[in-house]
């Protein structure tokens, strides 16, 4: 029991760490709100399904399937983020803070309707069952382990390379571009490309991320992306101080455990199960509002400061 | 010196129906290779705004600017500053979240500085040498021992001098400061006038709106007057002086000619 619970939370929590970890280089450091997290979630999760799965056969509507081994899908999934990092980041940039945040929405919810329309990408509203995964049995490792193993991977090494992306010259010239762009203007820094290629960067691990989620949950539907997820990891963030890696992590983390905590509880029947849920996401939004009207975390600050 | 570095060409600048700079026929001068410029002229004359159309902040609504014999049409205000042009603004900008040395390393290019040469890390070899240039340009300005000072707790003068030493740091052949003495106390007013003695000397064009004329008019070789966005005057500093135009719309009557 306990077991199983502190194993979900590492998995899940590491894998939606990987988001918020990336959110924390958009926002937090370069200073662009981008509500449509999600979407690049979803890019890496079909394009992995796609790359994956079998071409279409029998009742099958989608269009494309390629059969290739995990590792290719698994780099599609990245590639795919960062195509649509591209293609959302290059139009919208220009625009500032809520401004970017409304159409970064936009377009997710764009992609959604999309996927959710068009069936030849991946059946509709169905989606698509039986995601290929690898074979984790090979370490002799239960799957569960395995794949929160992964998960803490792949959370690691994107923490470590923004860590050095910020902790460079490079990162001084995002914060810069961040606090005045006119400044870094005048010093000969395109801040348009930095911000772009910021965006794109930070999209990249997300769309890791998807690849990684449609393994363990071995479906994607459009159902499972839905703006939840962004806001989930914005919440994340908040909750975490918003600044640093280790606080989105934390933030993350502790998210998790509560959503998971709730779920574990053992219900009689279908409603009150439903009862609970709306009780979490009820308490997830008064955590929300707390942190931030009290924000213990920059009292923390200064009080180690002083 | 008839090689001029920076033209500009008939410009003009509108806000709306509201021309602020150009007059009826554009702005038109020119700065030679090396000169030392005064741009002076009432408030609202339009100087900041044509360094704002020099540096590329602004575009012009009609004619050009050129430098080196580069037309600056389509260039962006980064791409201007990569070609050599330097500029501060009236109201100094800088970066809060920076440190007062950071701030100035920011304004030293690096070779090294794309997002994967900073993950790679192999940026490190040159910070440290870069990190020696930014504290010699402090020290130049007198902020020498505030390396790590936040720069929100700067004084108003100690913030227009980071901002000189942010763009002194990229070695820039025009530089153009605005306002450069404004809140600036009389001792490091006077190292400023030693320092940009120096740059001239060492050869940068320079050109320096200000209206602390016992300061300019030291140190310039040129002067241009604007008035309501043209040209009223151009001419050696003690040209001006004397001009009566010019005693008439800015100087005043009862200056010390
Ligand atoms: N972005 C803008 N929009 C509208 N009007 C502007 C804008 N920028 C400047 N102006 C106007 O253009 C005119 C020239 O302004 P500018 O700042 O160039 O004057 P200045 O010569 O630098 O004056 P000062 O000595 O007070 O700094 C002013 O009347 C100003 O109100
Ligand atoms: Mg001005």
């Amino acid at each position: 029991m306990i077991q199983s619970l502190l194993l979900s939370t590492l998995m899940f929590g590491a894998l939606f760490s990987v988001l918020s970890i990336s959110l924390n280089l958009q926002y937090a450091r370069g200073g662009m709100i981008n509500f449509g997290t999600v979407a690049y979630f979803a890019a890496g999760a079909y394009a992995y399904a796609i790359f994956t799965q079998e071409p279409p056969s029998g009742l099958d509507q989608y269009a494309f399937g390629f059969d290739l081994p995990w590792w290719a899908g698994f780099l599609a999934a990245g590639v795919a983020a960062t195509l649509f990092a591209l293609i959302t980041g290059w139009p919208t940039l220009r625009l500032r803070g809520e401004y970017l945040a409304l159409t970064t929405f936009a377009f997710a919810e764009v992609l959604h309707s999309f996927l959710l329309n068009e069936r030849r990408i991946g059946n509709g509203s169905v989606g698509l069952a039986n995601v290929e995964r690898p074979d984790l049995s090979f370490f002799g490792l239960d799957e569960q382990i395995g794949y929160a193993v992964a998960a803490c991977v792949l959370m690691l090494v994107t923490a470590w390379l923004f860590n050095r992306l910020l902790a460079s010259p490079y990162g001084r010239l995002v914060d810069a571009t961040r606090d005045d762009e006119t400044a870094a203007e005048a010093v000969g820094k395109d801040t348009t490309r930095t911000r772009l290629q910021v965006f794109v960067i930070s999209a990249i691990p997300i769309g890791f991320a998807g690849a990684l989620y449609a393994m363990i949950t071995t479906l994607v539907s459009p159902a499972l992306f839905t703006a939840e997820i962004t806001f989930f990891v914005w919440i994340a963030l908040v909750l975490g101080g918003e600044r640093t890696i280790l606080g989105a992590i934390i933030g993350t983390m502790a998210l998790v455990f509560f959503q998971e905590l709730v779920r574990m509880i053992p219900f009689e029947s279908v409603r009150s199960a439903q009862i609970a849920a709306s009780v979490e996401e009820v308490l997830t939004g008064v955590l929300f509002i707390i942190v931030l009207r009290w924000q213990p975390w920059e009292k923390m600050k200064r009080r180690k400061g002083a | 010196m008839s090689d001029a570095i920076l033209k500009v060409e008939g410009v003009i600048k509108n806000f709306g129906g509201f021309r602020a700079v150009g007059g009826p026929d554009g702005l038109t001068f020119n700065v030679p290779r090396g000169g030392f410029l005064g741009l002076i002229g009432p408030n609202g004359a339009g100087k900041s705004t044509t360094f704002n159309l020099v540096s590329g902040v602004l575009k012009p609504s009609e004619g050009r600017v050129v430098l080196e014999d580069k037309d600056l049409s389509d260039c962006k205000a980064s791409d201007i500053a990569g070609l050599g042009l330097a500029r501060t603004f009236q109201t100094p900008r800088a970066f809060p979240s920076l440190t007062v040395l950071e701030n100035v390393m920011v304004g030293v290019s690096h070779t090294n500085e794309g997002p994967f040469s900073a993950m790679l890390g192999n940026w490190r070899q040159s910070d440290g040498e870069l990190r020696e240039k930014a504290q010699a340009a402090l020290a130049k300005v007198g902020l020498h021992g505030h390396e790590d000072d936040e720069v929100g707790n700067l004084s108003g003068g100690e913030l227009r001098m980071l901002e000189v030493a942010r763009q002194l740091v990229r070695e820039p052949k025009v530089f153009l400061l605005d306002e450069p003495t404004a809140g600036v106390d009389p001792t490091l007013q006077q190292k400023l006038a030693s320092l940009l003695a120096d740059l001239h000397a060492a050869g940068t064009t320079l050109i320096v709106v200000e209206h602390n004329l016992a300061f300019l008019l030291n140190l310039a070789d040129r002067v241009v007057v604007l008035q309501n966005g043209a040209l009223l005057a151009e001419g050696a500093p003690d040209e001006i002086r004397r001009n009566p135009d010019v005693v008439a719309a800015y100087l005043g009557a009862d200056h010390e000619a």
